[in-house]
């Protein structure tokens, strides 16, 4: 979906910092980002005498990291196609983990409701919450954005943040203003297997096992299907997809309805991993999904999904290791030195605005 | 013409609608007030988080000085006492904010009658607050801080307290609770008497939470057990799987979590019981709430509570004096609650305490100072807490904490531990 021109670049002279730039933009975050891992499993080698630690951290990584990928991709899809920063896509999010939790009490699920019972409970719940999600993002572009269109950028920014804070209150209103435990209907933490002292619980398997099959069904959607076609044109050029036929605004909703499905899918997976909610959880989720989509190149679908794992492990590792308190510290660190070395993120490119 | 006719329509409508506004907009008056007619009024004001996860135990501290205040017949001596309940709290936040708390502190600071401030129920609120009204001065009393620094420079105080928040140099701030080296003293007794050796502590990051942290640690060390880590958490995290796999490697056997509910407790037992499922798990005054205790409430699971004491500086309704007992069936009388939150007492005590006082000094009551003086000349005074002091900090001179044990989400008395300030 990247938004990208190829416009000509014209020849500029480089200075020292620049080829400097450029090398470690090239080479240097890869070294950057192996560092962590790198360091701690030496040091489990030369102490434990295994990677199990460090495995433990990257599964848990990953698990965690497949909730903020599903999240990062609303906002890098809307970003691709209308250059906004939706950031009332976190708050959709919440609103997609408070439905699944609504519905576990509505449909009876408990921790001992059988196994068929739960499945498709869950998978009814599912599809509640998607909906649930895909309507509501889509009706904040009906009521928030659509009418902004050729307004000055900053406007729609400001309806999304407001859009934000009205939904954070809808929260407030259904469960209250402290995070709430919800029933563990599948036992998130119970070990399911284990390799070589990695263990890896229900609640990993679901979260990437859950990921995985979206994200493969949103890509093929958007590289293969005609309305995904339809988006990636609007993408590239509005004003050239509609002297096309392409009907902007619908595929802009489009766009919405997708990105919302994810969150509401993001939300059901987050009630059901981390057993609690709260108001508050699309903010620091959107927050973290944002700073994802940036890392991995705002626009770009796999890289949103990179980002989101890359942020998860750093996450992991730094609360493991060196302390949760300084987690969020470590993830921007992180962030600056790739935006300064890679300004377009790790599989971006020039965007319409920035070409 | 017919515009400044309009114009003045307008003002008057603004006018009333800002009366109007101004007028509804008051905090929840608790009444109290009662006598009426002729004397003079002093008001008493609280400030607590009645929005949240505290709010159970803030309401039955309400309800407690309401109680108080209707015992006396809304008198204090010859005065009528007006007592207003503010919320520190916004819905937002689930908890205190620094703002609330410091615009409830200024409101109070700015009314000639006010003799008494009760609150606040946060020790971080408290380090809020205390300087505003320490300015004026008046008197406030907490029923619920803990955190060493507000009052003492002792072990567990951070650098410039208390100092800092006293900005006249003199006193103004007094509790009734026990702080928290006699709470750290007391989770690590626990801990000991139960058999752990090796302690894993996190803490919430709060005046409150890093203190009581440093509290628990300090006494730990003190009688032998072996403190394995004491960190901060980022409350707003979405889980801590990887500290607790990282104090499951170091070989933890037993955890305390030194902080408040609202600042991710509830996620944080929960993945500590996940990965070590076997170990004890314990916590602080901070916890002690149905927002934590109750799942019916977003609390902890069941096989969490199993595992999970929580340490209070209340004690079971048996275990008090007379007075105490005697709370316990008024408060039922009036609110037909036979089993109250823990709190309550306190709530009770603050103004009883305040009310008792300000009878002694007579005419002297509406003296500001006066009343600070008198309050922390308080010496052997028999209350439904039992008998204490106020000392030179403005602490009690009560020592005792109530373990707590969660049964099918309600806090249940087990013990006292007479725990030795350390």
């Amino acid at each position: 979906l990247e938004a990208s021109t190829e416009a000509a670049r014209l020849p500029v002279r480089r200075n020292t910092w620049d080829r400097v730039r450029g090398y470690i933009g090239e080479y240097g975050l890869i070294a950057l980002l192996l560092a962590l891992p790198v360091v701690y499993g030496i040091q489990d080698i030369s102490e434990d005498g295994s990677l199990a630690r460090l495995g433990n951290n990257v599964v848990d990584g990953l698990s965690n990291g497949s909730i903020w990928a599903l999240v990062a991709l609303g906002y890098t899809l809307v970003y691709g196609i209308i250059e906004l920063i939706n950031f009332a896509h976190g708050e959709v999010f919440m609103i997609g983990s408070l439905v699944s939790a609504g519905l576990f009490g509505t449909l009876g699920l408990t921790a001992s409701t059988g196994a068929g019972g739960l499945i498709l409970g869950l998978l009814l719940t599912l599809v509640v919450a998607m909906l649930a999600s895909g309507s509501l993002n889509t009706m904040i572009e009906r009521v928030a954005y659509r009418p902004l269109r050729n307004a000055p950028k900053l406007a729609p920014l400001i309806t999304a943040i407001g859009f934000s804070f009205i939904l954070q209150n809808v929260g407030i209103l259904w469960i209250g203003g402290s995070p709430e435990g919800i029933p563990d209907l599948i036992d998130a933490q119970k070990e399911l297997f284990n390799i070589g002292g990695v263990s890896i619980a229900r609640g990993d398997v679901l979260a990437i096992a859950a990921t995985i099959p979206l994200v493969l069904l949103l890509t093929t959607f958007i590289s293969q299907s005609r309305l995904g076609r339809a988006m990636r044109a609007t993408a590239q050029d509005p004003e050239a997809a509609r002297l096309m036929g392409i009907n902007v605004d619908t595929t802009i909703s489009l766009t919405f309805v997708i990105g919302g499905i994810m969150a509401g899918a993001a939300g059901l997976i987050y009630a059901l991993y981390q057993t609690t909610i709260w108001f508050l959880q699309g903010f620091q989720a959107g927050l973290i999904a944002f700073t994802a989509a940036v890392m991995g190149g705002i626009g770009n679908l796999q890289g949103a999904v990179l980002g989101g794992l890359i942020i998860g492990i750093i996450q992991q590792i730094s609360d493991n290791r060196i302390g949760g308190e300084w987690t969020p510290a470590i993830v921007f660190v992180y962030l600056v030195l790739i935006m300064v070395f890679r300004p377009q993120g790790l599989l971006g490119e020039e965007t319409r605005e920035a070409g | 013409m017919l515009r400044v006719r309009w114009l003045a329509l307008l003002s008057c409508l603004f006018a009333v609608f800002a009366l109007t506004v101004s007028a509804c907009g008051d905090d929840d008056d608790g009444g109290g007030g009662g006598g009426g007619g002729g004397g003079q009024t002093v008001d008493i004001y609280s400030s607590l988080p009645l929005q949240g996860a505290s709010r159970p135990q803030t309401t039955a501290m309400v309800e407690g000085i309401k109680l108080a205040l209707a015992q006396a017949g809304g008198k204090a001596g010859d005065y009528t006492v007006k007592y207003t309940s503010l919320d520190d709290s916004t819905a937002q936040a689930g908890t205190w904010t620094p703002e609330q708390a410091s615009a409830n502190a200024r409101k109070v600071a700015q009314d000639d009658k006010a003799i008494a401030y009760i609150g606040e129920f946060n020790s971080g609120a408290s380090a809020i607050s205390i300087p505003i009204l320490n300015e004026v001065p008046i008197a406030q009393v907490s029923p619920a801080n803990t955190a060493v620094g507000l009052t003492s420079d002792e072990p567990g105080a951070d650098a410039g307290e208390p100092e800092k928040y006293y900005p006249t140099g003199n006193r103004n701030y007094l509790r009734i609770v026990p702080k928290d080296t006699i709470q750290g003293a007391a989770l690590a007794s626990l801990m000991k008497s139960e058999g752990c050796g090796n302690v894993s502590i996190l803490n919430d990051k709060e005046v409150y939470g890093a203190g009581l942290a440093r509290n628990i640690e300090m006494s730990a060390k003190e009688i032998g057990l072996k403190v394995l880590s004491n960190e901060g958490i980022d409350p707003k995290a979405p889980n801590f799987r990887s500290q607790a796999s990282a104090m499951k490697s170091a070989g933890t056997d037993c955890f305390v979590f030194s902080g408040i509910t609202a600042n991710g407790a509830v996620q944080l037992y929960k993945d500590v019981h996940a990965a070590m499922p076997d170990i004890n798990l314990y916590g602080p005054d901070g916890v002690a709430e149905s927002g934590f205790s109750d799942p019916k409430e977003g609390g902890i699971p069941a096989d969490v509570q199993a595992k999970t004491k929580v340490t209070v500086a209340t004690l079971s309704p048996d275990e008090y004096p007379p007075e105490g007992k005697k709370f316990f069936s008024d408060f039922e009388a009036k609110y037909n609650e036979p089993n109250p939150d823990p709190y309550a007492i306190y709530g009770y005590e603050a103004m009883r305490l305040v009310l008792d006082t300000c009878k002694k000094l007579g005419s002297d009551c509406s003296d500001k100072q006066a009343m600070i003086d008198a309050l922390f000349q308080t010496k052997g005074r028999k209350s439904v807490l039992g008998t204490y002091d106020i000392d030179e900090n403005g602490d009690t001179t009560l020592t005792d904490y109530g373990v707590y044990t969660i049964k099918d989400g309600e806090l249940t008395f087990d013990k006292t531990i007479q725990a030795q300030g350390g």
